[in-house]
C-alpha cells in the first residue's frame, strides 16, 4: 500500500472554522453531509436510491457494503456535492450510533404516511437529534409513500403542524413515483448553501467559536 | 425483571412495543455481546468478510467501558452505577424450556462490576449566572460521601508538600451538603437529587453488592427534564457555574477511558486499512508536557520543538538530538546498548551524556516507561514514539473528535454497513452448550428467544464468577476533571496536551490528557482533564494528591474575599469546577486460559491502563484469527465514490424552501481523491502547525553538528 496515499485518509480537524477555504483542484463548490433517520421501513433507502440512482427497488433490503451515496448537483451555477448517509439498519432496534449524527449538515427525518406508528416515534427521534447532532443542523421532516393515499393514516395537516412546532421543514414524497424526491434534496441543498454563506459572513466578522457550528473540516467549504 | 433491565429514558412505550414486535433473526454465525473496542473491531472484521453478525449490548449506549457521555449522560451513568443491584443474570428462567436433549446451559452474569469507588465533587458555584457577582455560597461543594471523604484526601497532604495553603484538598464534610439546594427550579429535581445521595464505597467492596436501593425516579430524568430558563449569555463573565455546565452538558463528551492513538500504532493502521477512518475525525495532540519540580513544562520532542526550546541549552539540544537519532534505528547500533540489555533503561540513559533534564524527558515523556524498565523496552518505546512523530503533527498522538468513545461506534457502523444486526438494551441469559462437544451452539436472549451461532464473543464483564475463579484483576485509577483553563496557558487556548507525571513518592506514573473545547469534548471556556494510572489504592487515594497539586478548588466566598484583600489570587493553577474519581477493573492481563469457557466462546477484556490502544486491537485481531483463520482481517471497504451511479438526466423540480433554483445534473466519476486533496490542502492553509499530511522525517541531528 502506498504510504503517501494513506497519509490522507485520516481526517485531521484543524480546529478552526474553515472559512472561505476554496480549493483550486476540487470539482465542487460545496460538500454537505445529509443523514437520514426514521423508523425502519419508512422508505429511507428508497429515497436515497431514487435520488442518487433514479431507481426504485421494491422490497429491497439494506444494501450491503454501501456506506453513503454521493450525488453532485448544480444549483445556480454552483456545484454541490451531497453525501447522503443511510442508517445501515441500525434503526431497526433503535441502536443508531451517536457518531452517525456527528458532523451532519442536514437531517432528513422520515416517516411513513400510511403508518401512524412511524409518526408517533418522531419525538423520540428528535430527542436523539437534540442530543447528538450539531445544534445548527437543518432538519427536514418527510412523509413518504404518498403514492399509497388510500392507506394514509397521518393527515398532512397534522404533520405540518408538528413540523412547524419543531421548526422543521416539511415535505411529502413518494420514492416510488419519484414525487418530490428531487425537490427534497435540491431544496435542502439550497438551504444549506444559504446557511453556509451566512455562516461564513458571520464568521468573517466575529472570530469563529472553536468547535462551534459546521466547522468540520472537510465537509464545509464556502465560496 | 423488567425493572432491572435498564430502559433508556428516551424510549417511550411505543418503541418498546415495537421492539418486542420485531424479533431478532434466529440464526447467526457470530453473536457478540458487548460493544467495547475489541468487540466492535471483531464485529466489523467478521461482518466485513461475510459472516452474519449479531451485536448486542445490555446497556442503552455503545462502547461499554469505552463509552463517552455528555455531562448529563454521565450524571445518569453515575446514577445507574449507584442503583445497580446484585443480580445473577438477565435471566428469568425462560431459557429452561428452550434447551433440548443433549444440551446444557451456561448462564451469563450480571454486568456492571467493572466500576468501583466512584466519587463526585462539585466545585463550581451554584448560583445562576445573573447573580454571579453576588458572593457564592458555600463552595466548594462536595458531592461526596456522607462519611469520611476527607480520610483519603488527608493522606494526600503528606505528598503535597508545597503550598498547600488552603487545606482545601480535604473537601468540607457533610455539613455543607445541605447547600445542594436547587438554584434553578427546573434542574433541582433532575440533577441535584441524585448527586446529593452519593454514597461512599469501600475499595474492596463491589459496588452493586451493597448499594442501598434508591428512589427509582431520579435516574433517568436528565433527558426528560424540561428545558430550563436560559439566562442571557454574557461573555464578559468568564466564570463557569454548575448550572452553566448542566445547560451546556451536551457539549461534553466525557470518556470513561482516556487514551490516545499513536500515529503509527495499530489502531491508526487499522482505521486506514479498513476505511473505518471515514467515520471519524481527529485532532493532533498539540503538546507534550511534564510535571517536574512542582512545575508544568513542555517537553521538546519534535525537531522543531528541540530547536525552539527555551529551556534547553545549545549543548542539551545537541545531546538530545543525537540520542533521539540513535534511538530511531537503535537496532543498527547494537554496540551502543548491548551491554545494558540486562540493566535498566535509566542506567543506560545515565551513560549517554545526557543532563538530568534530558534524562527526565526521555524516560518519562518520550519512552514513558517505568524507571525500572529494561533498556530494550525503553529503546523500543522511544523508537515507537519517534516513528509516530511527524506523521500527522508535532507529537506522535491523535485524539478522536468527540472522544475515544466514537471509535468503537465507528467499527459498529462498519459492521452494520456489511449487514451486522445491532440491538442495544438487549442481552443473553445463557449459552446453550452441546454436552458432547462442550461447544456453544446457541444463545438464549433476554426475550427468551433461542439464537443459533457458531461463535460467541463476550465482554469479559458478563462472565459469571464460576467461570472466572482463577482470574485475578488489577484496577485502573481514573479521575475526570472539568477545569477553567489549561495547565500551561499559551497563545492558543485550543491545545490538546498529554502531561506525563513521573512517579511521586513511590506512586505510579500518572498520564494526564488535557482536552480543549475544539476537541468537541467540553464546552468553550473549560478544559476536560483525564488522569489515569494503574491503581495502588482507590482512584481518589491514587490521584487526589496530584490533583490538588496541579489545580485549585473554586474558592469559597470568604476565601475569595480574603484573597482579594490580601491581593493574593492563585492565578497559577487552573480551578477545578467538577471532579469525578473511579476505579475501573483492568482485565487486560488475564489470560484466556484462566476462564473456564467453551472453546468457541471468546472473552474480551476491558480497557488497560496504557496510553495507547494496542492491547485491544491486538486482542481483536487474535480473536478474529481464531474465529476465521483463513480470512483477511478488515480489508478495505469499497469507497462510496467508486459506486456512484450516473443515472439518466431528469429535470429539476423547481422551487426550494422559498427560493427557486435551477438544478442541473452533473456528470460524475472523476471525483476520487478530491476529498482527500481538499482535506490536505485545507491543512496547508492552516500553516505549518497543521500540515499534518506530510510524512516528515523524524528529528534529525541539528545542522550545526
Amino acid at each position: 500500500m502506498n504510504a503517501w496515499s494513506n497519509e490522507r485518509e485520516i481526517i485531521i480537524n484543524p480546529g478552526i472554522s474553515p472559512v472561505f477555504v476554496r480549493m483550486s483542484m476540487e470539482d465542487y463548490d460545496h460538500l454537505f453531509k445529509i443523514v437520514l433517520i426514521g423508523n425502519a421501513g419508512v422508505g429511507k433507502t428508497c429515497l436515497v436510491r431514487r435520488f442518487t440512482q433514479g431507481l426504485f427497488p421494491p422490497g429491497q433490503g439494506a444494501t450491503i457494503g454501501v456506506d453513503f451515496m454521493i450525488k453532485t448537483v448544480e444549483i445556480n451555477g454552483e456545484k454541490v456535492k451531497l453525501q447522503i448517509w443511510d442508517t445501515a439498519g441500525q434503526e431497526r432496534f433503535r441502536s443508531i450510533t451517536q457518531s452517525y449524527y456527528r458532523s451532519a449538515n442536514a437531517l432528513i427525518l422520515t416517516y411513513d404516511i400510511t403508518c401512524e406508528d412511524s409518526f408517533r416515534c418522531l419525538p423520540e427521534w428528535l430527542r436523539e437529534i437534540e442530543q447528538y447532532a450539531n445544534s445548527k443542523v437543518v432538519t427536514v421532516l418527510v412523509g413518504n409513500k404518498i403514492d399509497l393515499t388510500e392507506r394514509r393514516e397521518v393527515l398532512r395537516e397534522r404533520a405540518e403542524e408538528f413540523a412547524e412546532a419543531q421548526s422543521m421543514l416539511y415535505l411529502e414524497t413518494s420514492a416510488k413515483e419519484s414525487d418530490n424526491v428531487e425537490k427534497l434534496f435540491l431544496d435542502l441543498a439550497c438551504k444549506l448553501i444559504r446557511e453556509a454563506k451566512q455562516n461564513s459572513l458571520v464568521n468573517s466578522v466575529s472570530s469563529p467559536m472553536p468547535g462551534e457550528g459546521k466547522t468540520i473540516s472537510y465537509l464545509n467549504c464556502c465560496s | 425483571m423488567s425493572t432491572s433491565y435498564t430502559q433508556p429514558p428516551s424510549h417511550d412505550e411505543d418503541s418498546q412495543f415495537k421492539m418486542a414486535a420485531d424479533n431478532l433473526p434466529t440464526e447467526f454465525d457470530v453473536v457478540i455481546l458487548g460493544t467495547g473496542l475489541a468487540e466492535s473491531v471483531i464485529a466489523a472484521a467478521c461482518s466485513r468478510v461475510g459472516q452474519r453478525v449479531l451485536h448486542i449490548d445490555r446497556r442503552n449506549y455503545y462502547a461499554g467501558n469505552w463509552a463517552s457521555f455528555t455531562f448529563n449522560g454521565l450524571l445518569a451513568w453515575i446514577e445507574d452505577y449507584k442503583q445497580e443491584q446484585p443480580r445473577d443474570a438477565d435471566s428469568d428462567g425462560s431459557w429452561r424450556e428452550k434447551l433440548e436433549e443433549g444440551e446444557e446451559p451456561l448462564l451469563l452474569g450480571a454486568l456492571g462490576t467493572a466500576i468501583s469507588n466512584l466519587q463526585v465533587f462539585r466545585y463550581a458555584s451554584e448560583e445562576p449566572e445573573e447573580e454571579e457577582v453576588a458572593t457564592p455560597v458555600a463552595t466548594p461543594t462536595p458531592e461526596g460521601p456522607s462519611t469520611s471523604v476527607e480520610e483519603p484526601l488527608a493522606q494526600s497532604q503528606s505528598a503535597a508538600t508545597e503550598e498547600t495553603d488552603t487545606g482545601s484538598e480535604a473537601p468540607p464534610t457533610t455539613d455543607t451538603q445541605s447547600e445542594a439546594t436547587p438554584t434553578e427550579e427546573s434542574e433541582s429535581q433532575s440533577q441535584d437529587t441524585p448527586l446529593e445521595s452519593q454514597t461512599h464505597e469501600d475499595p474492596e467492596q463491589q459496588v452493586q453488592r451493597e448499594e442501598p436501593q434508591e428512589d427509582q425516579t431520579t435516574s433517568n430524568e436528565g433527558d426528560s427534564a424540561p428545558s430550563e430558563p436560559t439566562p442571557p449569555v454574557e461573555t464578559k463573565k468568564r466564570k463557569i457555574t454548575y448550572s452553566k455546565i448542566l445547560k451546556e452538558g451536551r457539549r461534553f463528551n466525557i470518556d470513561l477511558v482516556s487514551k490516545l492513538l499513536y500515529s503509527r500504532g495499530s489502531l491508526v493502521d487499522l482505521l486506514i486499512k479498513s476505511n473505518v477512518s471515514r467515520y471519524a475525525e481527529f485532532k493532533n495532540v498539540s503538546r507534550i508536557l511534564t510535571y517536574r519540580n512542582g512545575k508544568v513544562e513542555q517537553v521538546p520532542c519534535s525537531r522543531a520543538d528541540v530547536f525552539g526550546s527555551k529551556q534547553l541549552t545549545v549543548v542539551e539540544k545537541r545531546m538530545l538530538m543525537k540520542f533521539l537519532t540513535f534511538c530511531l534505528d537503535y537496532e543498527q547500533h547494537p554496540e551502543e546498548y548491548l551491554d545494558f540489555t540486562e540493566r535498566s533503561f535509566w542506567e543506560f540513559l545515565q551513560t549517554k551524556k545526557l543532563t538530568e533534564n534530558l534524562q527526565h524527558f526521555i524516560l518519562h515523556s518520550i519512552a514513558m516507561v517505568k524507571p525500572g524498565a529494561r533498556t530494550g523496552d525503553g529503546l523500543r518505546a522511544t523508537q515507537h514514539f519517534l516513528r509516530s512523530l511527524g506523521r500527522y503533527g508535532n507529537t506522535p498522538f491523535l485524539f478522536p473528535l468527540y472522544g475515544m468513545g466514537e471509535i468503537p461506534q465507528c467499527f459498529c457502523r462498519m459492521c452494520a454497513v456489511f449487514g451486522g444486526i445491532y440491538c442495544l438494551r438487549h442481552s443473553v441469559q445463557c449459552l446453550v452448550l452441546d454436552k458432547e462437544s462442550g461447544r456453544c451452539k446457541a444463545v438464549i436472549d433476554t426475550c427468551g428467544q433461542r439464537i443459533s451461532c457458531s461463535h460467541f464473543v463476550v465482554e469479559e464483564g458478563y462472565i459469571r464468577e464460576e467461570q472466572r475463579r482463577n482470574v485475578t484483576y488489577r484496577q485502573i485509577s481514573r479521575a475526570v476533571l472539568i477545569t477553567d483553563r489549561s495547565l500551561l496557558p499559551s497563545e492558543s487556548e485550543q491545545q490538546v496536551s498529554l502531561v506525563t507525571v513521573p512517579p511521586q513518592d513511590g506512586g505510579p506514573t500518572v498520564l494526564v490528557v488535557e482536552l480543549c473545547s475544539s476537541s468537541m469534548t467540553c464546552m468553550p471556556g473549560t478544559h476536560l482533564v483525564h488522569l489515569t494510572c494503574p491503581s495502588s489504592g482507590t482512584a481518589q487515594e491514587d490521584l487526589a494528591p496530584l490533583v490538588s497539586r496541579l489545580f485549585t478548588e473554586a474558592p469559597s466566598a470568604e476565601e475569595e474575599e480574603d484573597k482579594e484583600e490580601e491581593g493574593e489570587v492563585d492565578s497559577e493553577k487552573p480551578t477545578l469546577l467538577w471532579a469525578m474519581y473511579f476505579n475501573m477493573r483492568d482485565s487486560s492481563a488475564v489470560d484466556r486460559s484462566s476462564y473456564s469457557l467453551p472453546s468457541n466462546v471468546y472473552p474480551c477484556p476491558g480497557p488497560d491502563p496504557a496510553l495507547g490502544t494496542d492491547h485491544a486491537i491486538t486482542l481483536a485481531e487474535a480473536v478474529f484469527q481464531q474465529l476465521l483463520p483463513d480470512e483477511e482481517f478488515c480489508p478495505p471497504a469499497p469507497n462510496p465514490e467508486d459506486i456512484v451511479y450516473d443515472g439518466e438526466g431528469r429535470q429539476g423540480e423547481g422551487a426550494g424552501f422559498g427560493e427557486p433554483v435551477q438544478p442541473e445534473r452533473e456528470p460524475e466519476g472523476e471525483s476520487e481523491g478530491k476529498e482527500e486533496q481538499k482535506a490536505e490542502s485545507e491543512q496547508d492553509t492552516e500553516g505549518a502547525q497543521m500540515s499534518v499530511a506530510v510524512e516528515s522525517p523524524p528529528p534529525a541531528p541539528p545542522a550545526e553538528e
